[in-house]
C-alpha cells in the first residue's frame, strides 16, 4: 500500500469529510506535511452557508385548539431548515477541521431534537460546538453547562434542592468530561446538587437560575469540598488529570480507532494540558497515527454521504426532496441532530448491516441521478476508475471492486454507485 | 474483531449450494456460460431448508432505557414500598395480583393470562455484581454478557460462533445490529421493518462482485463485503414472507424518557419475527427491542404505556404462533439494563437503580417465581439488593432452549434457573 496516499487519504476524510474535486490530486503533489499544515492553517476568511431563521414558538398550543396546526407545520419546517443548514455546511465549508470537529462535539455532547422538539435551542447548541470547536476545553464545558438543549436533554430543570436529579451530573462526569468510573457514585450525588437551581425555556432554550431551587450548601466532588457554582465545579472535573485523557481517549476513538485503545502516554494528552482542543488536534494530525495501515474505520452515513457531495460538489438542500433525504438518514439510523442516546453515534461495524448495504446503495443511486457527471463522462473508460480514486479520496481499488466496476465502467452514473458503495469506499482504510 | 473467511463457501452461509455454485454466484469463476443464480432459486433455498418444527426458538426483547421494576413487578403489601415513592406507588386494587405479597402493574393484563396458564416465569432482583448505572455500560454488560472483563461480542454473538456460518441464524429487528449479536466469527443480521430488496441488473451484478471475500481485507473491509453478501443471502429468504411489509408507526412518542436507545415499534418488529417464524425462517435466535423506560421524571403513566405495550404484543405474538404450531417451541426473554432506584427524586420519576425482573415466557417454561425478592428494608445505598445473577438465566436459556453448552460462552458460570423445561 502507498503509505503517502494512505495518509493523505486519511487526513481528508477523518479531519475533514473527505475532498473536492481536485484536491486530493493536489494534496498528493505538495506532500503529507503541506497537507497537515494547510488542515491547521485554514482559511481566515470563512464563509458560512446563511443560517435558517428560526424563532422562538413559544409552547405548544392545547391539542384541539386552532393554533396547533400551523404551530406543528412551523416547527416542522423549522427542524427540516436546521437539518439542511447543517448538511450544506458540512459540504461547503472551507474550514474543514472545524466542521469536523463540531460534527465530533455533536457526537460528544449528544442531544437529540427527538426530546428537545424545537430547532432553535438546538441551533443554538450548534453555535456553541462551532464556537469552541477547536478552542479552550474548560470554557467549552462550562458553557455547555448553561446549553438549554442540554438542560431539557437531560432533565436539568428537574433537578432541584428538594429533590435533586442525577441524570446531567452522571453524564457530565462519565460522557462529557472524565470518562466511566473515574469517580464514585457519592461524587454523582455530590455534583447534582451543585447543579440545582436551574430552568430552561423548552422553546427559546433560555436557562435561568431560580435560587429557590438551589442547594448552595458545600459539596464534595473528587475530594474538592466548598460551595461551588456550575461554572466551578465544572472547572474543577476538566483540571483532572483523567479529563485530559478522557478526551484525548474519545478524539482517538472517533477520528482514529475505535478498535484499538489509545496508545499509553500519547502525546495528545500532554498536548492537551491547557485544555487547547486546536494543540491537541495539532498534535494527532502532525503525529504517526493516520499512517500506520492497521487504524481503519466505517465512515458513519453522514461521513459517508457528505464525502460524496463534497466530490460531486452536490448542495443537499438543492436536491429534489428534503423528506426523501431526511428518510435515507432515519433508514441509515443516523440523523443529524437526533443521536440515538446521549452516548452518541455507534461506530464500525453497526454500520455494517445487509440493511444499511441496501440503504446506502438505494441513497447513493438517487444522489447520483443529481450529479453533474460530465468530467467523467468525457474520460475513456478504462480510465474512469483511476480518476474516481482521485475524485473521491480513495487508497487504491482493491481487485474485487476492480472487477466490479469493469462491468459498469460504460456507465458513468452506475460505475459511481458501485465505485461509493465499494468496501474501500464504505471503509476509511 | 471480525476474523477472515476461511471457508468462503460456508461463509456465505449457504450449505444449501455447492461450492462450485457459489462460484459461479459470487463471480469468482470468470461468468463464461454458467448462469447466475436468480432471486427465486435464492428463495426456494430457504424455503426448501425450513427450521424443523419443534426446534426451539429464542426471542430476546431488550427494554432500553432502565426498566423499574418495582412498578413492573410490584410489592404490594409492602409499606416501605408506599413510604418510598408516595407519588409513584400504585394502589393495591388497581394492581393484578399475582401472590399474596406480588402483583403486575396493571397495564400488562395479556402477561397476567399467561401468567394463570403457568407460562410466564418471573425471575426477581436480577443483576450481576457491582451494579453499574450507566445505561451504556450497563447494557454493554447485560448483552456482551461479561461483567468483570470488557468484552468485544455478545453472548448470543459467542453462541453464534458455535453454529455453522449462516445470515439466517440470528436475526435482529431494526437498521442497527445489537452488540448482543456480534461474534467474532460471525454476527448476527440485521433487519429493518420493510424488509430488504436484491439488487438487480447489472448494478446487482456488481454487488454480488463487490461482495465476495477476499483474502486481502482487512476487517472491517471483510465486514463490508459481508453486509453486502447478507443482503443476498437474507433479502432472498426473507422478502418472498414479508410480500406485504408492515407500514411503520410508532407505538409511543418517547418523549419523556427516550435518551437512552430502543426502538419504538414493538408490535410490528414482533409481528414481522412471527410471520418469519411461521414461515420456516431458519433462525434460531430473534432480537426486538423498546426503548422509552429512562422515566426520569414523570414516569407513571409513561411507564404504564410502555409495559401495556410490551405485554399486549408478546401475548399477540404468542397467539399468532398458536396458527403455525410453533407456539411450542418459542421462549421469550425480556430484560432491562437496570431497574430504578427506590425512593422517587421528586420529579415524579426515578433515577438509574441496580437489579429488576426478568421474564421468561412461553410454552417450555414452568410458571412462577425464581430468585429472591430483594428486601425493601434492606437495601443497599438505596438501591435494591441483586438476589440472582443474570448469567444463571443466559447459562439456562443457551443449555434449555439453543441447547448448547454455556461454559464457555458465560466464563464457566455455574449458576442456573430451574425455570425452563427440557
Amino acid at each position: 500500500m502507498d503509505i503517502q496516499r494512505l495518509e493523505i487519504a486519511r487526513l481528508f476524510h477523518r479531519t475533514g469529510f473527505g475532498p473536492k474535486p481536485g484536491e486530493f490530486a493536489q494534496a498528493l503533489r505538495a506532500g503529507v506535511a503541506s497537507t497537515r499544515s494547510k488542515i491547521l492553517s485554514p482559511p481566515s476568511t470563512v464563509s458560512f452557508v446563511t443560517p435558517p431563521v428560526l424563532t422562538d414558538l413559544g409552547p405548544r398550543p392545547a391539542p384541539n385548539s386552532p393554533d396547533v396546526v400551523d404551530f406543528s407545520q412551523q416547527l416542522r419546517y423549522q427542524n427540516q431548515q436546521l437539518f439542511l443548514w447543517w448538511l450544506d455546511e458540512m459540504v461547503t465549508s472551507p474550514h474543514t477541521l472545524q466542521e469536523k470537529m463540531t460534527w465530533f462535539w455533536h457526537g460528544h455532547w449528544a442531544t437529540s431534537v427527538g426530546k428537545v422538539n424545537y430547532a432553535l435551542p438546538m441551533f443554538n447548541q450548534n453555535v456553541t460546538m462551532r464556537k469552541y470547536a477547536l478552542g479552550n476545553f474548560t470554557e467549552f464545558s462550562k458553557t455547555m453547562f448553561s446549553d438549554g438543549a442540554l438542560q431539557v436533554w437531560l432533565d436539568g430543570q428537574e433537578n432541584t434542592v428538594k429533590a435533586p436529579n442525577e441524570n446531567f451530573s452522571r453524564e457530565m462526569m462519565e460522557l462529557f468530561v472524565l470518562g466511566v468510573n473515574r469517580y464514585t457514585e457519592t461524587d454523582v450525588k455530590e455534583l447534582a446538587r451543585a447543579f440545582t437551581g436551574y430552568q430552561v425555556s423548552r422553546s427559546s432554550g433560555l436557562v435561568t437560575f431560580n435560587a429557590r431551587r438551589r442547594d448552595s450548601a458545600p459539596v464534595t466532588v473528587l475530594s474538592k469540598t466548598a460551595a461551588m457554582s456550575p461554572e466551578e465545579v465544572i472547572a474543577h472535573l476538566v483540571a483532572q488529570n483523567n479529563s485530559a485523557l478522557f478526551i484525548a481517549e474519545r478524539i482517538w476513538y472517533r477520528f482514529v480507532s475505535s478498535q484499538e485503545p489509545l496508545p499509553q502516554d500519547h502525546p495528545m494528552v500532554k498536548a492537551f494540558a491547557n485544555r487547547d482542543i486546536y494543540a491537541l488536534m495539532k498534535s494527532l494530525i502532525e503525529s504517526s497515527a493516520l499512517s500506520q495501515e492497521q487504524y481503519s474505520m466505517v465512515k458513519s452515513p453522514v461521513e459517508w454521504f457528505i464525502g460524496i457531495c463534497r466530490a460531486l460538489t452536490i448542495t443537499p438542500s438543492q436536491l429534489p426532496s428534503p423528506t426523501k433525504l431526511a428518510g435515507y438518514f432515519e433508514k441509515l439510523s443516523q440523523v443529524p441532530f437526533s443521536p440515538p442516546n446521549v452516548g452518541g453515534w455507534p461506530v464500525d461495524q453497526a454500520w455494517l448491516s445487509s440493511a444499511s448495504a441496501q440503504y446506502r446503495l438505494s441513497f447513493a443511486t438517487s444522489i447520483i441521478a443529481e450529479a453533474n457527471l460530465s468530467e467523467l463522462t468525457s474520460i475513456s473508460s478504462v480510465r474512469r476508475p483511476a480518476y474516481l480514486a482521485d475524485l473521491l479520496g480513495v487508497v487504491e481499488w482493491s481487485s474485487r471492486t476492480s472487477y466490479a466496476m469493469r462491468g459498469v465502467r460504460d456507465n458513468p452514473q452506475k460505475l459511481l454507485v458501485t465505485a461509493v458503495c465499494s468496501p474501500e469506499y464504505v471503509v476509511s482504510l | 474483531m471480525i476474523e477472515l473467511p476461511r471457508v468462503p463457501g460456508q461463509e456465505l452461509g449457504m450449505s444449501r449450494v455447492t461450492r462450485r455454485q457459489f462460484l459461479k454466484y459470487s463471480g469468482v469463476v470468470a461468468a463464461a456460460a454458467a448462469p447466475m443464480l436468480t432471486v427465486d432459486q435464492i428463495a426456494a433455498a430457504a424455503v426448501a431448508r425450513p427450521l424443523p418444527l419443534g426446534t426451539p426458538i429464542l426471542v430476546v426483547v431488550t427494554l432500553y432505557g432502565g426498566n423499574d421494576g418495582l412498578n413492573t413487578v410490584i410489592p404490594y403489601q409492602d409499606s416501605a414500598y408506599y413510604s418510598a415513592r408516595p407519588d409513584l406507588a400504585y394502589k393495591p386494587e388497581t394492581l393484578l395480583p399475582l401472590s399474596s405479597d406480588l402483583a403486575l402493574n396493571a397495564s400488562m393484563t395479556g402477561i397476567k393470562s399467561l401468567w394463570d396458564a403457568n407460562k410466564v416465569a418471573i425471575v426477581r432482583g436480577v443483576g450481576y455484581p457491582k451494579p453499574d448505572r450507566s445505561h451504556f455500560s450497563s447494557m454493554s454488560i447485560w448483552q456482551t454478557g461479561s461483567p468483570g472483563a470488557h468484552l468485544n461480542t455478545g453472548w448470543l454473538g459467542r453462541w453464534l460462533d458455535t453454529q455453522t456460518i449462516d445470515p439466517m441464524t440470528a436475526i435482529s429487528l431494526g437498521g442497527v445490529l445489537p452488540p448482543l449479536l456480534v461474534g467474532a466469527k460471525q454476527s448476527g443480521s440485521a433487519l429493518p421493518l420493510g424488509g430488504l430488496s436484491i439488487p438487480r441488473g447489472v448494478i446487482g451484478t456488481a454487488c454480488q462482485r463487490l461482495s465476495v471475500p477476499s483474502f486481502s481485507d482487512n476487517p472491517l473491509m471483510a465486514a463490508a463485503a459481508t453486509s453486502m453478501r447478507n443482503l443476498f443471502n437474507v433479502s432472498g429468504s426473507v422478502q418472498p414472507i414479508l410480500a406485504k411489509p408492515a407500514p411503520i408507526a410508532e407505538d409511543l412518542p418517547t418523549i419523556s424518557g427516550g435518551n437512552a436507545g430502543g426502538d419504538t415499534n414493538l408490535s410490528q418488529q414482533l409481528d414481522v419475527v412471527a410471520k418469519l417464524i411461521a414461515a420456516g425462517s431458519p433462525t434460531r435466535a430473534w432480537s426486538v427491542s423498546l426503548g422509552g423506560f429512562d422515566t426520569h421524571a414523570n414516569e407513571a403513566n409513561a411507564q404504564a404505556l410502555l409495559l401495556g405495550t410490551v405485554s399486549k404484543s408478546i401475548t399477540t405474538f404468542l397467539s399468532q404462533m398458536k396458527a403455525s404450531g410453533r407456539s411450542k417451541d418459542i421462549t421469550v426473554l425480556v430484560y432491562s439494563e437496570f431497574g430504578r432506584r427506590v425512593k422517587a427524586n421528586g420529579s415524579d420519576g426515578t433515577d438509574h437503580g441496580t437489579s429488576g425482573p426478568v421474564f421468561l415466557i412461553g410454552d417450555r417454561v414452568t410458571g412462577g417465581f425464581y430468585g429472591d425478592q430483594p428486601s425493601l428494608s434492606k437495601l443497599i445505598d438505596g438501591d435494591l439488593a441483586v438476589t440472582t445473577d443474570f448469567r444463571d438465566v443466559y447459562s439456562s436459556v443457551l443449555e434449555k432452549v439453543l441447547g448448547a453448552p454455556s461454559e464457555k460462552i458465560l466464563a464457566n458460570w455455574k449458576g442456573r434457573v430451574t425455570a425452563l423445561k427440557g
